[in-house]
């Protein structure tokens, strides 16, 4: 072997990695100097509980407060908001609660939809009318323990047993295939996967939490903000809601703009859902309250004593520092 | 070379065959049984949510491929450089090796809000990701090419006081070449995998996030299809290292073509 030859191998070599270096080029990034940017964490894929930040977004109400808005789906939200990674997280009450309980210092901001819309479901030739139908049955969840205490509170209440229930984890499978093949109920959110079903014309049993438990009408889903920002940006955080509040209030009275602009920043969703989805949920997001985004010390106190009952939690949580009203305007 | 495409030629048509069949009889199954196209879609429907969403899926494959090439980039030098400097020090070997092996067997999923506070949720976090899964099967090969270089011809260059950066260049690294490649091969297969799974992380482009999206909108002919894109991507990386290593070895094409004949 020569010299020379090895020195073309290795001239090979750069030239591939020049190769791949020249793939990279042609990915520019650019930046509104004018407007401050803000990171939004999002629980799961876009959907319609969302769509007032997509709205606020494409309406450029965030832009009049002088925010440039990102959303980012994030496996994890409450760790990057109490660090301060992103400024605000999509989270519920549940994992606000179970944060707080861990000292992670986040705060619940706003309610995003002022009452429980989740509840279980199963297929009407099951027979499953009440939490009493659950015995002997299988449901399928994922895995979180939340659940098994879930079924226990409701069954205790009509005096079934919830040893009786045979429990099994299906992950990410869809729900409305874990119903019809795995197991015989599970836990949904109406206004996504019940809608879903409606659309496939497949006839559901739904139990709404809510209304077989009042304790279990906690908030789901919230906005949160870390402590920090809070006492060192306050202002932010008002800008931030006002347009937030603007954007779900167009999601309310216009259901069909604030989809468009969901489906614009994710046309991978199926529009069908997405319009069926928002025109469902459109009284849902303030319902009775008086304005958009406000929470009750009465339902945080109530879900904590709750899991605390359940021993889901080891400690109660100060139910005045883990929400506030303070930034929304009335 | 003429026999080298003519055998490589001849050995793809088996898996056609294999795939043309598996793909009719999934197809035929899926009619024949009436499966509903959300828990199982057909091949056709596949490839018509291919078609329908190609220029989404392209630009979400621009964002993965961002990640996978540059994440790649950094796995080959960052193993190219710790590599040699293990063969130089053993000392280091000693210390960083049981560290690589560590680095692999850690559940990437379970790292999630780490790796989001540290290196946010944009394209650096999915670089992070490309480099922990490509860095090990190269650093391995890496190491044990090293080892088996020829003791002789560095002693002999030695003994011809040639500076160690000349050994380097005219015997390690050529010896160790195919050790690279065969790192490399393995790297680049799982490289569009590492990718989505630091998408699922957390992010807004990207193939991940196109399948996520698809599934949690019951369109699994749209997920698939991400998938159908991932695999040609992936084979694609490993011919393309094919090549470079057909075109960076020419002494292999002799001593095989010397075999063949």
């Amino acid at each position: 072997m020569t010299t020379n030859k090895v020195n073309n191998n290795i001239r090979y070599i750069i030239m591939l990695i020049a190769v791949c270096m020249f793939l990279l080029a042609g990915c520019s990034t650019e930046g509104d100097q004018e407007l401050e940017k803000i990171t939004v964490l999002l629980d799961w894929t876009p959907n319609t509980n969302y769509s007032g930040m997509y709205a606020a977004i494409e309406e450029g109400y965030y832009a009049e407060e002088g925010l440039e808005v990102e959303l980012f789906q994030a496996a994890a939200v409450v760790q990057p908001v109490a660090e301060g990674t992103a400024q605000f997280g999509v989270s519920y009450q549940e994992q606000v609660t179970f944060a707080r309980v861990e000292n992670i210092p986040v705060v619940s901001i706003a309610a995003i939809i002022q009452n429980n819309t989740s509840g279980f479901a199963s297929l009407r030739e099951r027979g499953i009318q009440s939490p009493a139908d659950f015995e002997g049955k299988k449901y399928g969840g994922w895995g979180s323990p939340i659940e098994e205490a879930t079924l226990q509170a409701l069954m205790e209440k009509y005096n079934a047993n919830y040893e009786k229930v045979d429990f099994i984890v299906t992950g990410e499978v869809d729900s409305l295939i874990v119903i019809e093949l795995e197991a015989d109920f599970t836990w949904i959110y109406y206004g996504w996967t019940g809608i879903e079903a409606e659309l496939k014309g497949m006839e559901l049993n739904f139990i709404e939490l809510k209304t077989v438990d009042n304790a279990l009408n906690y908030y789901t889903p919230v906005l949160i903000a870390g402590e920090k920002l809070i006492s060192e940006n306050p202002d932010l955080i008002k800008r931030f809601l006002r347009a937030t509040a603007k954007g779900y209030k167009l999601a309310m009275d216009d259901p069909a703009v604030a989809a468009e602009a969901l489906l614009k920043n994710a046309p991978e969703l199926d529009r069908e859902l997405v319009m069926a989805s928002q025109e469902w949920l459109k009284d849902k997001y303030q319902a009775d309250a008086p304005v958009w985004g406000l929470q009750e010390t009465e339902r945080w106190t109530n879900y904590t004593n709750w899991l605390f009952n359940y021993n889901l939690i080891d400690r109660k949580i100060d139910v005045d520092k883990v929400f506030t009203n303070d930034f929304i305007e009335r | 070379m003429k026999a080298k495409l003519v055998s490589t030629a001849k050995n793809i048509y088996p898996s056609l065959l294999l795939i043309t069949f598996f793909l009719a009889a999934w197809e035929i199954i899926c009619r024949w049984a009436n499966i509903p196209a959300s828990r199982v879609p057909s091949p056709l429907l596949i490839g018509k949510c291919l078609v329908a969403d190609f220029p989404l899926l392209m630009s979400h494959l621009h964002a993965t491929m961002y990640a996978v090439s540059v994440g790649l980039l950094i796995a080959i030098f960052l193993s190219l450089i710790l590599s040699i400097s293990m063969n130089r020090w053993l000392w280091l070997k000693q210390a960083l090796y049981p560290l690589l092996i560590i680095s692999q067997t850690i559940p990437i999923i379970a790292l999630a809000p780490l790796l989001l506070i540290l290196f946010g949720f944009g394209i650096t976090n999915k670089i992070i990701v490309v480099v922990l899964v490509c860095f090990f099967p190269l650093s391995v090969n890496l190491v044990e090419g090293l080892e088996q270089v020829d003791n002789e011809m560095i002693n002999l260059l030695r003994i011809m006081q040639a500076k160690p950066i000349t050994i380097l260049q005219n015997v390690q690294l050529p010896s160790v070449l195919p050790f690279f490649y065969s790192g490399l091969k393995i790297s680049v297969t799982y490289s569009v995998m590492g990718a989505v799974i630091a998408e699922w992380l957390g992010g807004r482009a990207g193939l991940g996030i196109y399948i996520l999206r698809s599934l949690h909108t019951y369109r699994a002919g749209n997920a698939f299809a991400a998938i159908l894109v991932v695999v040609t991507v992936s084979l694609m990386l490993f011919k393309l290292t094919e090549f470079a290593a057909w075109i960076s070895m020419p002494w292999e094409r002799i001593k095989k073509n010397n075999l063949e004949d």
